[in-house]
């Protein structure tokens, strides 16, 4: 009740401040609670404060009659039983449970392109980005704020996309491009090869750059005019180069001073992302089935360095769970969740091998030590539709809810590269909220209402 | 006419079997196959040879009587006289006019006895009519075919007895032929009985798209019990119907009747209808699959059990575990579980196989060895004759060189009513 | 001992010296020297050595000795020592199997699925976890020919497994396509000739410098590496005009043949002896003689038996080369053991009988050097039995390859539930299955493991009322008779 900084009041966007407020929110602030004095609800994308019963913020644990104050599509504070400043409309939800926007962190919603058995790493998602789909417009419907779209193929197929699901351009979507390289890893010579040929080509290329650099150092030794000429040269095709990469680049060894002038050679654009990939600039997001496809990308990686998540395709008779752990199988190698490993699956629940006896991976994989990431268990809108429901089928048979909530939220967000932005209810984060008539996963609980970047997009509230 | 009458009590040997043959012409009147009633034993009488007898001793290593005290004698001598056994027991000298038949180092036991067989015709098919669904008036002796190439291969496999019956195709496919297996001879030296037993089949293969009545089991149940009404009706009302005359008896327990099915739910409705229902003399035959998991029921309801020729379930049950259904059908208490090999399915000397098989996934070996000889016999009421070397039965005995469910064993000779059927060292060995 | 227990007449004969009973002598001297760290971790210095010991069971080496009570002892996944009263390092893993046996992880010659769906570049294709392999384990079969490969069944690894990447070359050579026989003939003669002339080359060249090489386009390279005897020729056959036609070939060129199916083999048998055929048979293969052949043929059961007399070396394969889960049991690649005893039927000595699925397939690919047998330095893939490994009802208790346990039976639901070992059974919960159980007994150093001391007592006793055919178990039925043999033994 004391008026500290825990008080909800309106601030200007990013500094925080006690004290009066500017004249100019006061107005804003008169007017909005005149508007709400006056008529139906109608809460657009201005501040508004939202008293629930609950909400599951995902970083920070449960708070029981939370109150959220959004301003400017984010989330401005968040916070038990917190008063309202005088002015802010208020939303009050006691019913309500609100949990962040859902995360789908690998899907092709959307899209529809096929693919072959490529090794394209350069090819992008955002390419075949049609903002016009009515696909985007009912997954948010369904709670989905965040989509991460990845291009089709068998092979290396390229980059994803993280977009929002709502907007008129490619632009107003985006929220972050290239930030895995989806590739899919069979038990077959093919797509180990992929690998191990990608790997000797960045070998190749660390040669080149040594022998550059050292001819470079010779060549500097000597400082002829020949030389300013060629820096010169050299300092305009400094200017086509992707920033990133070129930082990336720089966390290597072998390029150590950015300012003698000394410009490693282009890399190509398929071995670009390679390179990325081995500093964390990027990530993999390597899609496998089988146990054995564990054993042999082990293999084909070897000692060399890559930043990856997983993809584990959950068959119904799926033998993963043979790789989840070292010690327990007697594995060579280090087991899936002996790594930490986040692992994106569909929510379901497999049985044995030649028995009906069910088991619950995503459980056995947290339990392992890996990060579970959920998607829908396909890529159709009934599947986004079901999701939750489905997610619940895995928490009834064991799962924590907590971690099935961070699964679908605030851990997608890290494989789809915004989870600065996105997936928990915390300040600062992006408004993306689901606001649910009861626990996440029971049964009977229905969506209430959807609010993207700070305004409703579905539900009573919205019209 | 199509019964052709036969005796119960036939003589082996050479010179019996023209006296037999004339013997069967001169009865050649309508007068029915006697069933197989489980009588008392023939009388062995006196191990004195007289003028126009024939004896041969056997003496062995070792013999497997599989005689209700499951008695073994080792060393051991077989007296055979007219082609029935005369005595068993240890090693003795035989008496006088006795043919010495050394079988140094190798091991005796009786032949075997198959329930389920479609070889009769010697692999030419004829095995399915398939137009109607029930066909009480077949019989599959008329494609019986006496010594045939894999009735032959059976003798080295050590099987003597078979019953050879229509195909699963149709619901009641007809009446099979109980015949033995002899290298030579012809069809009134090799048959038992012509009309040895009705052929079932309760479902699965009848579940066909033919347009008639019996795609589903209730068209089969209806189709089944329909025929079997009937012909109850027909000794009830003392009429006379000769499509229905041997199904008449079998209502009447005086034929058995072999029915395929397979599956808990055949399985059961199998018992339910032939051995509740109708109280006949029935033994069903395959129980594979899941039928297992009905085990203590029909164990309770009394009906014996012809296993085979699949041995194993692990598809079905999807526990995880490879079931050996003999050992399930065992541990709920079968009594007389007798096997076979639905030859040509399974080759039919590989009958042994089955019950080698049986005991690797946890049957007693023993009892399987029983359930190749005795307790087939038994259930089909053979067994006054059959099934075991005891004193009075046929003189079908089978010489190996170790234990008959061994595949390394080998058999060395075969006698079927006394006779030398099968000789390794003189025919070369056949399996 | 035992009383039912044999040990069959040759032994007696062949190594009296070996067959040890409480002498504390040693049987093999262990390896002399170091062996190799094969999986080429060079930059490692101190990788720990790995030590495993198989304790107390009768090892039945596959050489022709059998040792009872002994110990062998693996290091690093190879044979260091058999014998007694070796010396076991303190972080050894060690298993006491009294009252059981040890027998070499057997030679598939052939299969189909036992390394999964993998059918070449093993590799990258083997697939550790299938369930096929278990069963294959199961069946005692540690390594198989497939795909013209030699590959262990490697479980839980995928590194290692391929034993030698080209074990034969399969060739053609049928009558029913008279065009392969030319064919053949030609590269054959074609190949020599280029041996010759490359012979001729090298010796000339010495002086004329300038001498041009022979050309080598054209040679069939399959051909050459089996003159070079880089590699073996793998032939199809079973027809006796075939059969004679390889054989010829055979000792024209001066190579060994393998032989695959080989059915009518028996009418020539002779031939295929002079020409050192290896021939690889399925005992109860079943086939009539063709009507216009005049001469004898068909199948015989004795195939096997005759060839091996005529100085062929013989491999058995059961009839269907894939895992058979139908129900009709005996006839698929887990039977491979009941397959031998039918060419023992058809008689093929007991010792042979074993070989024809050890050794000989061994040597047939080419990797006898490595298994197919327990002898010092070789890979130490064995199998710890209850029983005769050719007595139909026995039972593959542990399976090892490359030192480490692949196969315990059991953690696995296919036969735990046969004859279980009597440890105390955790009940499975919902969820968790045989393989998803920790392992129950802890693998801390120089443990035993609790359960199998009493393995070997009860395994014993239950033996008795196992194996015995005519016997009842409560002993009451013997008339006049006292069993000494196993009905499984043949008796001599």
């Amino acid at each position: 009740m004391e008026h500290s900084s825990t008080t909800a009041r309106a601030t200007d966007s990013g500094s925080e401040r006690s004290g009066s407020p500017t004249p100019t929110t006061m107005k804003t602030c008169t007017t909005i609670a005149l508007a709400v004095a006056l008529a139906a609800p109608s809460f657009a994308g201005e501040t508004l404060a939202i008293r629930v019963g609950r909400a599951e913020t995902v970083s920070h644990g449960v708070v029981e009659h939370a109150v959220i104050l959004v301003e400017d599509g984010k989330i401005a504070i968040v916070g038990e039983d917190l008063p309202v400043e005088r002015g802010i409309p208020v939303l009050d939800r006691p019913e309500w449970t609100v949990v962040p926007g859902f995360v789908n962190c690998y899907s092709r919603l959307g899209c529809d392109s096929e693919g072959g058995d490529d090794n394209s790493p350069d090819v992008k998602a955002i390419d075949e980005l049609w903002p016009k789909s009515p696909a985007y417009k009912e997954v948010v419907e369904h709670g989905v704020t965040t989509l991460s779209l990845y291009p089709a193929g068998n092979g290396i197929s390229g980059q994803s996309v993280t977009i929002r699901p709502l907007g008129a351009t490619a632009e107003e979507m985006v929220l972050k491009d290239g930030q895995y390289v989806k590739m899919v890893v069979r038990s077959d010579s093919p797509s180990k090869r992929r690998i191990t040929d990608a790997f000797k080509k960045v070998a190749e290329y660390d040669e080149k750059v040594v022998k550059a650099r050292e001819k470079f150092d010779k060549d500097k030794k000597g400082g002829s005019k020949k030389d300013e000429k060629a820096d010169d040269k050299k300092s305009d095709e400094k200017k086509a180069f992707d920033p990133a990469a070129q930082e990336a680049k720089s966390d290597d060894k072998k390029d150590e001073k950015k300012d003698d002038g000394f410009v490693p050679p282009q890399p190509d654009e398929k071995l670009r992302p390679w390179l990325e990939m081995r500093v964390g600039a990027k990530r993999g997001l390597v899609a496998m089935s089988q146990a054995s496809d564990w054993l042999h990308f082990q293999d084909a990686l070897g000692k060399n360095e890559l930043a990856y998540d997983l993809r584990l395709v959950l068959q119904r008779e799926s033998d993963l769970y043979h790789v989840f752990e070292k010690k327990t199988n007697e594995l060579d190698v280090d087991g899936i969740g002996d790594k930490k490993l986040r692992c994106v699956v569909e929510p379901t629940l497999t049985v044995a091998a030649g028995t009906l006896r069910t088991r619950n991976l995503p459980h056995e994989l947290h339990r392992s030590g890996a990060k579970v990431v959920f998607i829908p268990r396909n890529d159709s809108l009934g599947d986004h539709q079901q999701w939750r429901s489905n997610v619940g089928e895995v928490v009834s048979a064991g799962l924590p809810a907590d971690v099935a909530l961070r699964a679908m939220t605030l851990e997608a967000a890290e494989v789809a590269g915004v989870a600065d932005l996105v997936g928990s209810i915390e300040k600062g984060k992006h408004a993306n909220l689901v606001f649910l008539t009861g626990a996440p996963f029971e049964a009977s609980t229905k969506i209430a209402a959807v609010m993207l970047d700070g305004e409703f997009v579905h539900g009573e509230v919205y019209q | 006419m199509d019964a052709a009458t036969t005796t119960n009590d036939r003589h082996a040997g050479a010179r019996m079997r023209a006296a037999t043959a004339v013997a069967c012409l001169v009865s050649l009147v309508a007068c029915r196959s006697s069933a197989t009633g489980g009588g008392g034993r023939a009388s062995s009488g006196p191990l004195e040879l007289g003028p126009g007898d024939s004896g041969q001793a056997i003496h062995c290593a070792k013999v497997l009587t599989l005689d209700a005290g499951d008695t073994i004698h080792a060393p051991a001598t077989i007296l055979v006289k007219n082609g029935k056994l005369a005595w068993i027991g240890p090693r003795r000298a035989a008496p006088a006019g006795y043919e010495e038949c050394s079988a140094d180092g190798l091991w005796a036991s009786p032949g075997m006895v198959e329930l389920h067989s479609h070889i009769h015709s010697g692999g030419f098919g004829d095995t399915n009519d398939m137009v109607l669904p029930v066909n009480g008036e077949l019989r599959a002796m008329t494609a019986l075919r006496p010594g045939n190439p894999l009735v032959r291969r059976a003798v080295a496999g050590g099987v003597t007895t078979l019953y050879g019956i229509p195909g699963s195709g149709t619901s009641m496919s007809g009446f099979g032929v109980i015949y033995k297996s002899k290298v030579e001879g012809g069809f009134e030296d090799v048959v038992l009985h012509e009309v040895g037993g009705l052929k079932v089949a309760q479902s699965y293969n009848p579940e066909r798209n033919a347009g008639d009545l019996g795609r589903t089991r209730a068209g089969l149940a209806w189709i089944l019990e329909d025929a079997a009404d009937r012909a109850k009706a027909l000794r009830a009302a003392d009429a006379v119907d000769l499509a229905n005359e041997d199904l008449a008896k079998v209502m009447e327990r005086e034929l058995p009747v072999l029915i395929h099915c397979a599956g808990s739910d055949g399985f059961a409705a199998a018992a339910r209808m032939w051995q509740v229902k109708y109280g006949t003399r029935c033994v069903l035959s395959h129980g594979c699959f899941d039928a297992h998991a009905t085990a203590p029921w029909i164990v309770a309801t009394g009906a014996p059990i012809n296993a085979g020729p699949r041995t194993v379930d692990y598809m079905t049950t999807r526990d995880g575990a490879i079931t050996g259904t003999a050992a399930k059908y065992l541990a709920a208490g079968a009594k007389d579980l007798s096997l076979n090999t639905d030859s040509p399915v399974l080759p039919q000397e590989e009958l042994f196989l089955q019950g080698a098989m049986s005991a690797r996934y946890g049957a007693d070996d023993y009892q399987m060895l029983r359930g190749c000889t005795i307790a087939p016999a038994r259930v089909f009421g053979l067994d006054h004759r059959l099934g075991s070397l005891e004193a009075g039965k046929d003189a079908d005995i089978v010489l190996s060189t170790g234990s008959p469910l061994d595949p390394r064993s080998r058999v060395e000779r075969v006698y079927i009513d006394g006779a030398l059927q099968y000789d390794r060292a003189r025919d070369g060995q056949w399996f | 001992m035992k009383s039912f227990l044999r040990v069959p007449a040759l032994l007696a004969v062949v190594a009296p010296a070996f067959v040890m009973f409480a002498a504390p002598a040693r049987a093999q001297d262990p390896a002399p020297a170091e062996p190799k760290k094969e999986d080429g971790k060079k930059d490692d210095a101190k990788v720990e050595d790995k030590w495993v010991a198989v304790v107390g069971g009768d090892i039945h080496a596959g050489t022709g000795e059998v040792l009872k009570g002994a110990t062998i002892l693996g290091k690093n996944g190879k044979i260091h020592a058999i014998g007694y009263d070796l010396d076991i390092p303190k972080d050894a893993k060690v298993h006491d199997v009294s009252g059981l046996r040890v027998y070499p992880g057997l030679v598939a010659i052939s299969s189909q699925g036992l390394l999964g769906n993998a059918m070449a570049e093993f590799d990258d294709t083997i697939d550790p976890f299938s369930t096929r392999m278990v069963l294959g384990l199961a069946a005692g079969i540690t390594t198989t020919g497939v795909g013209g490969s030699a590959v262990k069944l490697k479980r839980f690894s995928v590194d290692g497994a391929v034993v030698n990447e080209r074990a034969y070359t399969v060739m053609s050579w049928s009558g029913r396509n008279p065009r392969t026989k030319s064919e053949l003939r030609e590269k054959f003669a074609d190949a020599a000739r280029y041996i010759r002339e490359q012979r001729e080359w090298e010796r000339k060249s010495k002086e004329e410098k300038d001498l041009p090489e022979p050309k080598k386009s054209g040679i069939d390279g399959g051909v050459l590496s089996v003159l070079r005897g880089e590699t073996q020729a793998k032939f199809n056959a079973s027809d006796r005009d075939d059969l004679l036609g390889i054989a010829r070939l055979a000792q024209e060129y001066g190579f060994r043949p393998i032989i695959d199916g080989c059915q009518e083999g028996w009418t020539v048998a002779d031939e295929l002896g002079r020409a050192g055929a290896r021939v690889v048979l399925t005992a109860r293969d079943r086939r009539s003689k063709d009507e216009q052949q005049s001469a004898a043929g068909g199948t015989s059961i004795e195939n096997a038996a005759i060839l091996h007399k005529s100085g062929c070396m013989v491999a058995v394969t059961p009839p269907t080369e894939g895992v058979d889960l139908g129900g009709l049991e005996g006839r698929d690649i887990r039977m491979l053991t009941i397959e031998a005893g039918f060419a023992v039927r058809g008689g093929l000595p007991e010792r042979a009988a074993l070989e024809a699925i050890t050794i000989v397939p061994a040597r047939m690919m080419g990797i006898s050097h490595r298994v197919g047998s327990l002898e010092v330095g070789k890979d130490f893939d064995l199998l710890v039995t209850d029983g005769d490994l050719l007595h139909y009802a026995t039972y593959v208790q542990w399976a090892f390859v490359d030192g480490r346990m692949v196969y315990d039976k059991e953690k696995e639901l296919y036969y735990a539930h046969i004859r279980p070992r009597p440890v105390a059974e955790k009940k499975l919960d919902a969820g968790e299955t045989a393989e998803s159980k920790p392992a129950d007994e802890p693998k801390t150093e120089g443990d035993k493991k609790d359960g199998d001391k009493k393995d070997g007592e009860d395994d014993e006793q239950k033996k008795e009322g196992d194996k015995d055919d005519g016997e009842k178990k409560d002993g009451e039925k013997k008339d006049g008779e006292k069993k000494e043999d196993k009905p499984g033994e043949k008796q001599d």
